[in-house]
């Protein structure tokens, strides 16, 4: 059972037992001026009005799991950071406890670890909102107050939008388009738009060098992401994630093993990896947001929600990136039966994470030109390369097959 | 886009302290550059005019929060030639074990301080989880973390605590580990060699012009060391080397004034292990210390930024007529827009840093 049929069976429940009650109720209490609401619990009845209403059940299903996993992520990455850092307070272990003791050889530590501490500090997260809740909303007074607020509307809408449109296996999606990759890559690129107008509208020098930069940086990993992204979509014939999944599950390599993208595109692999570090703005690709020379660059003005809901969105960002590297290139939600797909395929979203928490605590920022001499220079060329070598397997090694016998790789 | 002028500071991630830098820039380079010091001065000359001389060195501790016994040092050093008060040996030993930690712990506090300049948050907290090491070893004698006032004119305030030398030891050999860790993490990271390799770059005959003294200058390659060349203390004595660099790639640049302070502090541990080896029995402090003072003197020595020099006068009361502070940081921030122009924006905390800004001791 797919999530859209069982939200259209819940969609059929609701509809008749709750909500065209309703509106028939409200439909008679005022005759005259209560046709709306009669025409709505028509329509409601109707295929086309259950269909509505169940895809927006799935679409509030896929929203509420993809904000739970942003909790998960933002609390994956405070520990790790912490473990990563030697830092001594989140490291609340008994193994940081002995390590601890070792390492100051027994000079300095004074403090003292409670015994009987419980929990794992995810109402960390929770507190940190309402933190940001309480804080007060400060537009500077030369700002272009449309654009300010405008800003924040586009660069987190369009990263929540995001959370809808990868599906976590083939039966929990909650949307179907044949052109679901190219949405996905479409949506993720209106939140420079976002950068570039509430870097200009905060009337700071630093919030629009970051908005330039931003701009600049659009420009480098783009082109390359996409041509890498090529590879992929002419092995699949196809921008739908299901069909990319299926077909990565025809050929088998090594040992029977599946034959994933990751391993005929390692090329391709690579240079995704490294354009879509860049595209969701993680260390060492933060560039517009460079605190040490732009005190957070086009974030400088923005205070309290707005901030936070900043912050929010790129981990939202991260997640659907990592979401889409491993539809494309590590098999989606394939693999052994007794696990759950869904489960499948969120720990090998959760293995990018870590994998890029992992960059974003070990290595320095690096500089605009550089980035831009990376995409121009290095990662066009690699991913045309990888384009080269799928169009070899696709084309022109069938052709070869029928005369000469290769072993049996591809 | 048009040239613009950017004012960093003086409350800005970069500027490590109080000061202001202006910089003009054409889209992303530096064409033009203007410091502007003097936020932190708090007349330290004029003040240590008016307190007798062995109370300076409260003032002395807090002229750089990051190396403290450095200063006092020279202030005690030149002092002590003002007077003519010999300091016995075995607080000359004392007294350069302290120099050397001190130097471990700012070099520490500066690395520390770069790492986040260049976006690298876990370096700066392992270089000050490091640091920490120090300053307990620091506080074992003198009774503080930071600003400790021991060395005295004449001596030090205490002989060393028991079990000192086997706590040092330990600490040292831990921090010779850890330094090899992080050359896989710092020097042989591509990314970290493309923000500091060629950034920054002056030559040492632009140094000298400059006035540029300290690790700034080593790292231009020029073997110069006053520990060395205008020697005091025991140093003469001890078994170490200047440390430099040699031409070739990342030479006078960032990276290799980062290089030329990891190379010290390797040296420095080698020069506190040589001192506990020759550190003879004896008094701490020397038998008279004179209260009033006649002349003057002027004494220079290596702090951990460049050359300290005070220079002292005394009319025959108990405190100093002129007093004299020399910083090296000062004449080095205020070639800043030398070698800034040319460079892009993000490379000023990358320059900026690697030069170890202290303002505390630049406006006094």
């Amino acid at each position: 059972m797919s999530l859209f049929t069982a939200c259209r069976s819940m969609a059929e429940w609701t509809a008749e037992y709750l909500l065209i009650p309703i509106f028939n109720f409200q439909a008679g209490l005022f005759p005259p001026f209560s046709n709306p609401a009669g025409s709505f619990a028509d329509w409601l009845g109707t295929d086309g009005g259950l269909d509505t209403l169940a895809w927006t059940y799935a679409v509030n299903i896929a929203f509420m799991v993809g904000m739970t996993n942003l909790i998960l992520v933002i609390h994956l990455e405070r520990k790790i950071a912490a473990r990563i850092q030697d830092r001594r307070g989140p490291m609340l272990s008994l193994r940081s406890l002995r390590e601890l003791k070792e390492d100051l050889a027994g000079e300095a530590p004074t403090w003292k670890f409670k015994d009987n501490y419980s929990g794992i500090g995810i109402i960390q997260n929770l507190v940190d909102g309402i933190k940001a809740i309480t804080k007060e909303l400060i537009v500077p007074t030369k700002a272009d107050r449309f654009l300010f607020t405008m800003g924040p509307i586009i660069f987190i809408s369009s990263s929540v939008f995001l959370l809808v449109l990868f599906p976590l296996s083939d039966r929990f999606a909650a949307s179907s388009a044949p052109a679901g990759l190219m949405v996905i890559m479409a949506a993720f690129s209106i939140a420079p738009i976002g950068v570039l107008t509430s870097g200009w509208a905060s009337n700071n020098k630093y919030s629009m060098i970051g908005g330039m930069r931003s701009a600049a940086q659009l420009m480098a990993y783009e082109i390359p992401l996409l041509l890498s992204m090529a590879g992929v979509f002419l092995l699949a014939g196809s921008f739908d994630p299901v069909t990319i999944v299926e077909q990565q599950q025809e050929g088998t390599w090594l040992f029977g093993l599946p034959m994933w993208n990751i391993i005929p595109q390692f090329i391709g692999f690579i240079v995704f990896m490294i354009c879509i570090l860049a595209e969701v703005e993680r260390v060492p690709f933060d560039l517009p947001e460079a605190e040490a020379e732009l005190v957070e660059g086009w974030t400088t003005e923005y205070s309290g929600i707005r901030y936070m809901l900043f912050l929010a969105a790129e981990y939202i960002r991260g997640f659907a990136g990592a979401a889409v590297a491993t539809i494309l290139f590590l098999g989606g939600w394939a693999g052994p039966w007794p696990v759950p797909p869904e489960i499948w395929f969120l720990m090998k979203v959760y293995l990018i994470i870590i994998f890029w928490i992992f960059i974003r605590w070990s290595v320095p920022r690096i500089r605009t030109d550089q980035i831009l001499e990376l995409g121009w220079k290095k990662l066009l060329p690699l991913s045309l390369i990888n384009i080269l070598i799928v169009i070899f397997m696709v084309e022109i090694y069938p052709y070869f097959s029928n005369i000469i016998t290769l072993p049996e790789v591809f | 886009m048009a040239e613009m002028w950017i004012s960093m500071g003086p409350q800005h991630p970069m500027t490590h302290g109080l000061w202001t830098l202006k910089v003009k820039v054409d889209g992303e380079t530096i064409v033009d550059a203007d410091p502007e010091l003097g936020y932190l001065h708090r007349s330290v000359e004029k003040m240590g005019e008016r307190r007798k001389y062995f109370m300076n060195t409260t003032l002395t501790d807090r002229l750089c929060y990051a190396s403290s016994t450095t200063w006092t040092h020279c202030y005690a050093h030149s002092v002590e030639e003002l007077m003519e008060v010999e300091v016995p040996v075995r607080a000359q030993y004392i007294r350069t074990i302290m120099l050397e930690l001190q130097r471990l712990a700012s070099h520490l506090m500066w690395a520390g301080a770069y790492m986040p300049d260049l976006g690298h948050i876990t370096g700066a907290l392992y270089f000050w989880r490091d640091r920490e090491l120090f300053l307990n070893l620091l506080e074992l004698p003198s009774g503080s973390r930071l600003l400790y006032n021991f060395i005295r004119i004449g001596g030090v305030k205490r002989d060393l605590p028991n079990g000192f030398e086997e706590k040092t030891e330990r600490i040292l050999k831990l921090f010779e580990q850890r330094l090899d860790e992080y050359s896989d993490l710092f020097e042989n990271s591509k990314i970290f060699r493309m923000r500091t390799d060629d950034v920054g770059k002056f030559t040492a005959e632009q140094a000298k012009n400059f006035g540029i003294t300290g690790p700034n200058l080593r790292g231009c390659g020029t073997k110069f060391d006053l520990r060395k060349h205008d020697t005091y203390e025991i140093y003469e004595e001890i078994d170490w080397d200047i440390s430099t660099r040699e031409a070739g790639p990342g030479y006078s640049d960032c990276f290799s004034r980062y290089m030329v302070r990891i190379d010290e502090m390797k040296e420095s541990v080698r020069i506190i292990r040589d001192c506990f080896k020759k550190m003879p029995a004896g008094a701490t402090l020397a038998s008279r210390v004179p209260v009033r003072a006649h002349g003057e003197a002027f004494r220079r020595t290596e702090d951990s930024r460049g050359e300290a020099m005070m220079y002292v006068v005394g009319d025959g009361s108990d405190r100093p007529y002129r007093w004299k502070i020399k910083s090296p940081m000062f004449t080095t921030m205020s070639a800043c827009p030398h070698y800034l122009k040319g460079y892009k924006l993000a490379d000023i905390p990358a320059i900026m840093g690697s030069i170890d800004i202290c303002i505390g001791e630049t406006d006094k």
